[in-house]
């Protein structure tokens, strides 16, 4: 309490100094020192309240799984923030996490991520699942006591009528993810209960895309009736029932007493409150207008959170299925070169950079294309031998700079990289990169641009380099690679080159018998990208910071902010 | 009220409005620091150090370091040169195009007014912050868009203000004796008719530079301002929300600066107005 | 005057057609795609045939002209004849929808504009409160300190970024009472009480910024005013300072006031973008950059609208009241 009033003697002096703009500027520059101290001990104090908070959740979080020492709770209303309204509430055709956060309560999967064993995928609708040996029949068995909302029971005619609005939408009709079914070539509803999916050749990620988080089980009759009612209506067979939503404002639900599981969802509701702007959402958890915000914040809001909240707080950190690249335009002279663009990924300290970014925005794995610690991520000292991840980064410049001369490159040679106008993580990066490339004698100047004008300029090639960025929410190679395929192969690659040895390279992994085959063929991906083409080139890997208060129990943050948000699970221990 | 006793009219302001004096002498020290912030700036405003990140107000850092270990002081100094520079050249810009066209409207009046009129309208009904947003989401980022983007909004503003004066102006004497001797309207209005008008000009230029230091603020705060590293102190402010506690001072001078500068501009200008004609608004 | 009237109403209409076309110009020429924003800002990989079966969903592969032409002829309301009444009948404008939310625009516009509206006119009236006494006070002791004084304080409201302003005040709170002014609106019929801790902070924050320009305009007409013939007359005949202020000078220096409150009054409707950020009130203000940054032609093109029209019919009215009011101003 005591630091809380010296505090708002701190900003009650800001606001001092504000309204006597007057006032000569050596004393207030004393008053400051004062102050600084006071804050600098704070922030000690912080960072060891968030580390211990930390480890106290962990073993929360573990005895409620594992030994069921605490018994949930039943009942209360779960506020939480969500930084943007969802575009519509049709998830099959939008990308955003702003509508699975607030929607995905309304809905079940056919089958889910477990979010205490991530990434063990477990039935959600389907009960179990069996896959044939040649591997192209996958028939999964359906609970047959479901309830949609209204009543009506669940068939397997729904899973279907859904998976086939999502695999071959009709006409006019958006599917974001058809891309990734690619491989089914039909889906069948043999009786009530049972669903089978016929490939047309094996595949190693079928099963991740069918728990898929956007994959929402909808209902057959209204789907035949009008494909596009999801998207302003809401009728699944979730844990909670649409309430209300004021556009801009928030979105709620209640509780579904008919929920197929029995005793849960333990909360009687949810209220998803929309909350745009980053110091607004920090200040909302702080003062308890919302419980939790399920992306992430960075590291200063955790401290701000837990500074005011004290044993009231907890932090879940950990990595995220996320990363910014670095994407060079291949068409334009001279980045053409590889040389060039091989310096340019050399001259960048990803290293050092984990240390120190971590402290101000929410970056800091350093990793090659699959997410660091996951299953088909590079070892360490793999890792260290791919160009721009060598240890010593004085001999990794030197090397730069070599290249760059034998490319005929100058010293202070200039151009543009385009960023996206939104501080964390975007702007931070773009300034660490602006500086890394200025010590191999690279003049770069940022430009930095407002969302439209920005996607604009990328995917018309209207750049030198520029910054990009891929999520996911799952490890898996077939969709983390994707992007680096050519040009007019992969849609998201932003790069403009044409590369057969990748595209091969991709489709053999995909296609791989085993694990281990697998993994080889993903390393020499990655070997081949970093040290022979460097079209385009991860920087850092996110890492993912949940401070939320700690009566919210029953939720585990995972690697992925798309996945886990039914809430089925989630308990207020008040 | 003509041109050579611009200086005695300093004179005055300076001897009798203590207020206006101290807006003058302030705004003159941001000048003389954006010109010599190149010298006196102990550090590169652009130098980032890590190691230096996040340092409270110090010895070596008077004001402190920003979250890549940049001095805040060397920052604040070159951030001068950028808040000059779009405060100078957005009023200038925008009230010489405004002036211009109030001048025309009354000079011109009948049906070239009645368009003009409508015209100006038309850009009077967008708010100033929207208007900005869609210039500088038209033409881009960068401290250039950001001057038209700010010019823009301020044109019909000060065209109403001009022309009202301006009215009153043409019906004068000698107006209608140039026009009558045949002078061309190009001479008439530049040479009989801006004159006359600089009192609500000089005002109205010193009441947007303030406003154009807050604006270009404003639109950092939602993302379309100056781009980093360049120095500029409505993106130093931006970037300490997120500090504001744990590391204030990264918000404080940058703050304190704008405050100071549009402070200044205010000033001086509701100064200037008193001396020069206390009927303007 | 009736003329005038007339004459005003009819001049209102090119002027809105001029922002209707500018306004649906600019939209076009602002680089960016709503389907491309909506589909890969998040990355992902959604492909080409999807993002043209939206932009044909949206209208967008449509030419230009026939775009403005369906917009315009939503907005002067479709002629339709109705079976029973052999009539024509005009239909209330139609906005259409958002392109982003595909909700009707009526209705995004309606959740937003209650909240708005009580923030404009609260803002307005605190501006005013500011603004008379202390415009009043630094004129009648002109160049004292209480004219330096009350200079230095309303300069204030200027010289603080309204988003730092704003930031300050959450901090302030958060700190000192551990506690934030509630999120979401509840309409002031329904809980005064609620409504008012939400929009009491913002208000502040506006209305003291906004004051700035209304005390200066306060001062300077007082000090015209107080240099008229009547005023010295007043002063002559022995009437008391304090009631010649009051009864004379007063109501004749607010008539511009009222002008510029007026005009600040329509933007305080559309253009807080700002603080309703930093205070997350789900203004119009928040719309409109959300529109614009999503390149919601629709939304953007009935935002500006509304905003135009209500800036169009508040100086109409402040110009009227001038003639009203002001026995030496005319309109012929």
């Amino acid at each position: 309490m005591k630091f809380r009033w010296s505090h708002s003697f701190i900003i009650l002096f800001a606001i001092g100094i504000f309204f006597l703009t007057g006032c000569d500027n050596t004393s207030s520059n004393q008053d400051q020192d004062t102050n600084t101290t006071q804050e600098t001990n704070q922030n000690t104090d912080n960072n060891t309240s968030a580390n211990t908070s930390t480890e106290t959740n962990t073993t929360t979080e573990t005895s409620t799984t594992d030994s069921g020492v605490i018994i949930p709770k039943s009942g209360g209303i779960l506020d939480f923030a969500v930084p943007r309204d969802p575009p519509s509430f049709d998830c099959h055709r939008e990308n955003t996490f702003a509508c699975i956060h607030p929607i995905a309560p309304f809905y079940s999967l056919l089958a889910r991520f477990d979010q205490n064993n991530y990434p063990a995928i477990v039935g959600d609708v389907a009960e179990s699942w069996d896959v044939s040996d040649d591997g192209l029949n996958y028939t999964f068995h359906l609970h047959d006591d479901i309830l949609f909302h209204d009543g009506s029971k669940l068939t397997a005619e729904d899973v279907k009528a859904t998976y086939e609005k999502i695999i071959f939408p009709p006409e006019g009709i958006v599917s974001a993810r058809k891309g990734s079914y690619l491989m089914v070539d039909s889906v069948e509803a043999p009786d009530d209960v049972t669903v089978v999916f016929n490939l047309k050749w094996p595949s190693i990620s079928f099963l991740a895309n069918i728990a898929s988080p956007w994959n929402f089980i909808y209902k057959a009759s209204i789907l035949a009736e009008d494909p596009t009612w999801y998207e302003s209506n809401v009728m699944g067979t979730g844990a909670f029932k649409f309430v209300e939503y004021v556009n801009g404002a928030f979105l709620s639900g209640e509780r579904f007493d008919d929920y197929f599981m029995p005793g849960r969802p333990y909360l009687d509701g949810f209220k998803a409150i929309f909350i745009n702007s980053m110091s607004a959402r920090v200040a909302a958890v702080r003062g308890g207008e919302a419980l939790i915000e399920f992306r992430g914040f960075t590291p200063t809001a955790r401290d701000d959170i837990v500074r005011q909240l004290g044993d009231e707080a907890v932090v879940q950190e950990g990595p995220w299925i996320c990363y910014l690249n670095v994407a060079i335009n291949n068409e334009r002279e001279p980045f053409n070169d590889s040389r060039i663009r091989r310096a340019l990924n050399l001259a960048l300290d990803r290293w050092g950079a984990s240390d120190t970014i971590s402290k101000i925005t929410f970056i800091g794995y350093v990793g090659g294309l699959m997410r660091p610690g996951s299953e088909f991520a590079a070892p360490e000292e793999e890792l260290t031998q791919y160009e721009g991840f060598w240890t010593d980064i004085e001999a990794s410049r030197t090397e730069a700079r070599r290249l760059l001369e034998e490319a005929g490159i100058d010293e202070g040679f200039s151009f543009q990289f385009k960023n996206r106008a939104i501080g964390d993580p975007f702007e931070h990066v773009g300034v660490w990169l602006i500086d890394q490339w200025s010590q191999i004698g690279l003049n770069v100047e940022q430009v930095v641009q407002e969302d439209a004008a920005f996607f604009a300029d990328r995917s018309g090639g209207n750049f030198d380099a520029t910054m990009d960025w891929e999520c996911g929410f799952m490890d898996e190679p077939d969709l983390q690679l994707f992007k680096f395929l050519s040009t007019g192969v992969s849609g998201s690659n932003y790069s403009r080159y044409s590369d057969p040895t990748l595209d091969s390279l991709y489709e053999r992994q995909s296609k791989a018998a085993t694990i281990e085959e697998r993994i080889g063929i993903v390393r020499e991906f990655e070997r081949y990208l970093f040290n022979e083409q460097a079209y385009t080139f991860p920087t850092l890997w996110y890492y993912r910071i949940s401070p939320h208060w700690a009566k919210v129990k029953g939720w585990t943050q995972l690697p992925s902010h798309y996945l886990n948000q039914d809430l089925r699970d989630v308990w207020l221990d008040e | 009220m003509n041109d050579t006793s611009a200086w005695s009219t300093l004179k005055h302001l300076l001897l009798e409005k203590p207020l206006g004096a101290i807006g003058f002498y302030l705004i003159v020290l941001m000048i003389l620091s954006a010109l010599l912030a190149n010298f006196i700036s102990p550090y590169n405003p652009l130098k980032t150090n890590f190691g230096n990140a996040l340092q409270g107000p110090n010895f070596f850092h008077w004001m402190g370091t920003d979250t890549f270990g940049r001095d805040i002081f060397s920052r604040l100094l070159h951030g001068a040169q950028t808040a000059m520079l779009i405060g100078f050249s957005t009023s200038l810009l925008g009230s010489i195009l405004g002036a211009l066209l109030g001048v025309m409207g009354a000079y011109f009046g009948g049906k070239v007014d009645l368009i003009l009129q409508r015209v100006l309208d038309v850009f009077m009904a967008f708010p100033i912050i929207i208007m900005a947003l869609a210039v500088v989401a038209a033409m881009g980022t960068g401290t250039f868009n950001l001057i038209i983007a700010i010019a823009i909004p301020i044109i019909p503003r000060v065209a109403r203000v001009v022309r009202s004066s301006a009215l009153a102006v043409r019906q004068t004497t000698y107006v209608e004796a140039a026009t009558a001797l045949g002078s061309s309207h190009s001479r008439v209005i530049l040479r009989h008719m801006m004159p006359n008008v600089m009192a609500p000009f000089l005002i109205m230029i010193t009441a947007q530079l303030g406003q154009a230091i807050v604006l270009e603020a404003s639109l950092n705060f939602i993302g379309l301002g100056v781009a980093e590293p360049t120095p500029a102190w409505g993106l130093m402010l931006r970037s300490a929300i997120d500090f504001a506690e744990s590391a204030p001072w990264m918000g404080i001078f940058p703050g304190l600066a704008i405050s100071i500068a549009v402070f200044a501009f205010n000033v001086f200008g509701d100064s200037l107005r008193d001396v020069l004609d206390p009927k303007l608004g | 005057m009736q003329q005038y009237i007339a004459q005003r109403l009819l001049l209102m209409i090119p002027t809105l057609f001029g922002v209707a076309l500018f306004i649906f110009l600019l939209m076009r020429v602002l680089p960016g795609d709503i389907v491309e924003i909506r589909f890969t800002s998040e990355g992902g990989f959604v492909s080409e045939e999807m993002i043209q079966i939206e932009r044909a969903r949206l209208g967008l592969d449509q030419p230009l002209p026939v775009q403005f032409i369906k917009w315009m002829y939503g907005l002067i309301g479709q002629p339709s004849v109705d079976a029973q009444f052999p009539f024509i009948h005009l239909q209330a404008p139609d906005l259409g929808v958002s392109m982003w939310t595909g909700r009707p625009i009526t209705e995004e516009i309606a959740i937003r504009f209650q909240l708005s509206l009580q923030v404009a006119i609260m803002g307005t009236l605190l501006s005013i409160l500011i603004a008379i006494p202390l415009g009043t006070l630094a004129a009648m002791y002109q160049d004292t300190w209480i004219d330096y004084s009350v200079r230095i304080f309303s300069v204030g409201g200027l010289a603080i970024p309204s988003f730092w302003l704003g930031i300050l005040i959450i901090l302030f709170l958060l700190n000192t009472f551990n506690w934030i002014p509630p999120f979401i609106f509840t309409p002031i019929w329904e809980d005064p009480g609620k409504n008012l801790t939400q929009l009491i902070w913002p208000t502040l924050a506006i209305g003291y910024s906004y004051s700035a320009i209304a005390t200066r305009m306060m001062r300077s007409s007082m000090l015209e005013v107080l240099r008229d013939d009547y005023v010295r007359t007043a002063r002559a005949k022995g009437l008391l300072e304090h009631v010649t202020v009051v009864r004379h000078v007063l109501p004749n220096a607010m008539l511009p006031v009222i002008t510029v409150v007026g005009l600040e009054f329509a933007f305080l409707l559309g253009g807080l973008v700002v603080t309703e950020q930093v205070f997350n009130l789900n203004g119009i203000g928040k719309l409109f950059v959300e529109a614009i940054n999503h390149r919601d032609y629709t939304l953007t093109q009935a935002l500006v609208l509304l905003v135009a029209v209500t800036f169009i019919f508040v100086n109409f009215v402040v110009d009227l009241l001038y003639a009203a009011f002001d026995p030496r101003i005319k309109y012929e």
